[in-house]
Order: structure tokens, then C-alpha cells, then sequence
């Protein structure tokens, strides 16, 4: 059966650009999320088996919304999808238990590679 | 007193030519570094971001509507019309918010701090005026084959903020 992941990103462009590369691997895109209120809500309804997050958004962002998921499902699995890959936020994302961190910009087989080891 | 870094300029270089390169393969190369007393984009199509944390301040870049197309181009190869009409501005926003992304990065090198940004905000069209915090900035000329990208720095650090504020309560106080 298909993984279901919910990809969220406020722009419609690299949420594109997921769906692209995961959806020819045999991923099944569930949902989208523009912000991380709506990824909460979402996650929620959706029960994805993934989440690939993005981090700066309007309304909440990334890291909080994580929080929150995390917080009501410790076993989430989250992938923090982002352009700003500086070393503490990215201690603190997997201190939280986020899976992996994928820097903006990457190569489908990055995605990928940190989509299917958080799923192991 | 607004104090300029030139060590804030290298991490934009480096990043827009990782980036740029990366993710559209247009090769990119470093053009002049000026001054400019407030920021005035230069070209149709300016794209702000906002930067907070030890550094803060903005990065406005501005290029013209035929490399903007062709940047487009690139990103959105074997996308319809419809697609590419609806993804045209968002898809600028991301490669704006990847350069400044990876700029931080670079720029927050062992720091035990983080350096956020804002979403961006675009702004294009013809007889377009964009105001924008009046403020000093590093003006960076970028080159590629399509025409040049110009990225206006204009950050201070923390240090510089709180001299500030503590030299306007001063005067307050007197």
C-alpha cells in the first residue's frame, strides 16, 4: 500500500516540487498545508504516515506546528523541508523528533533518501 | 549611524550561485558592490525579504521581467501555460527565500543562534513603485547570461541596534 504524506510549504511551487519527486516513487500526496495551522489541522484529519514541513511560513510556522503534531502524536514522522539550514535549528528540530532536515534547494534523490528512512 | 559589513556580502554570492546554478542551471557571477543611501530597486521586479536575529534588516532583489522569465523557464520546464501563469511569482519568492536561506546558513557559522527570515513579499509590473524601509544599503550586482540580478543588503547587526537605542534613550533621558 502507498505511503500517504501531506507536504506543506506556503509556496505552491516547492510544493510542486515534493509532489514531483515523491509521487513517481509510488507516494501518495493526501493533502497540502499552506502554513502551519493548517498542517495541524490537516495532520489531524489526514493521519499521513508522513509530513514533509517547511519552516518559515506565515500564520505559524514550521517548528511550531512540528511541536505541536509531535506533541499529540509522538510517533508522527515528520521531514523538516527548508531553505534555512543553520546548525542549531537543526539540532533542535531532531532534539524535538523531527526525522530529518532536507536544505532548500535539493535533488529528488535527497528527498527521497530522508523521505523513505524516516518510514523505516 | 547605520554600520555596513562586507563579511554579510560573501554568504549572498556564494549562496545565489549555489542556488541559481542548482536549481536552474544559469551560471551566475559576481558583478560591483556599490552604496546606495536608501534602497531603490532598479529593475520591474523586486523581491523583499526580512531578516531578525543578531542580524536584521532587509535583502531586496530586483531583476527585469526577461530574466525573470527565463529563471521561470527553467523551474517550470514541461509545466503548462496555466501552471506556469499561476506559479510565476511564487516560484521567483522561492528562489529569493533559498538564496537568503543559504546565505544565513553561512552567515550564522558557529553561532549558537539563529538567524530567521520572513516570507517574501514580490512586488512586479511596469510604473511600479516599491517603499521600502528607508534605510542605507550594500548594493550587489550579480551577473548571468539573461541579465543582472541586483541584491540591496541593508542589515545591521544587533551590537549596532542596541548602541542605538541606547544612545536615543540617552538623549531621551537628557
Amino acid at each position: 500500500m502507498a505511503k500517504r504524506v501531506l507536504v506543506v510549504d506556503d509556496a505552491n511551487f516547492m510544493r510542486m516540487v515534493v509532489k514531483d519527486s515523491l509521487e513517481p516513487k509510488g507516494f501518495e500526496i493526501v493533502g497540502e498545508a499552506t502554513n502551519g495551522a493548517e498542517a495541524v489541522t490537516k495532520f489531524g484529519e489526514l493521519k499521513p504516515d508522513l509530513v514533509t514541513m517547511d519552516i518559515t511560513m506565515k500564520v505559524k510556522d514550521g517548528v511550531e506546528a512540528a511541536k505541536e503534531i509531535l506533541t499529540a502524536d509522538p510517533n508522527a514522522r515528520i521531514v523538516m523541508v527548508t531553505a534555512l539550514g543553520q546548525e542549531k535549528m537543526l539540532m533542535d528540530c531532531i532534539a524535538m523528533g523531527v526525522r530529518d532536515f532536507v536544505v532548500k534547494p535539493f535533488t529528488s534523490e535527497r528527498i527521497l533518501s530522508a523521505v523513505q528512512k524516516a518510514l523505516v | 549611524m547605520m554600520k555596513f559589513n562586507a563579511r554579510h556580502v560573501n554568504p549572498f554570492v556564494e549562496a545565489a550561485m549555489k542556488v541559481v546554478n542548482q536549481i536552474t542551471g544559469i551560471e551566475v557571477r559576481r558583478g560591483h558592490l556599490s552604496y546606495k543611501p536608501k534602497v531603490e530597486p532598479s529593475f520591474g521586479v523586486s523581491i523583499i525579504i526580512g531578516i531578525y536575529g543578531f542580524l536584521t534588516g532587509q535583502i531586496v532583489y530586483s531583476l527585469d521581467g526577461k530574466l525573470a522569465d527565463r529563471l521561470v523557464d527553467k523551474l517550470l520546464e514541461g509545466k503548462s501555460p496555466q501552471q506556469r501563469k499561476i506559479m510565476f511569482l511564487d516560484s521567483l519568492g522561492e528562489v529569493a527565500n533559498m538564496i537568503t536561506g543559504n546565505a544565513t546558513a553561512l552567515l550564522n557559522q558557529g553561532n549558537d543562534s539563529v538567524l530567521n527570515i520572513t516570507t517574501p513579499a514580490i512586488a512586479a509590473g511596469d510604473n511600479l513603485s516599491v517603499h521600502l524601509i528607508p534605510k542605507p544599503a550594500l548594493v550587489l550586482g550579480l551577473i548571468t547570461m539573461y541579465g543582472p540580478i541586483e541584491v540591496s543588503i541593508a542589515v545591521e547587526e544587533k551590537e549596532t541596534l542596541q548602541e542605538t537605542e541606547s544612545f536615543d534613550a540617552m538623549l531621551s533621558e537628557a
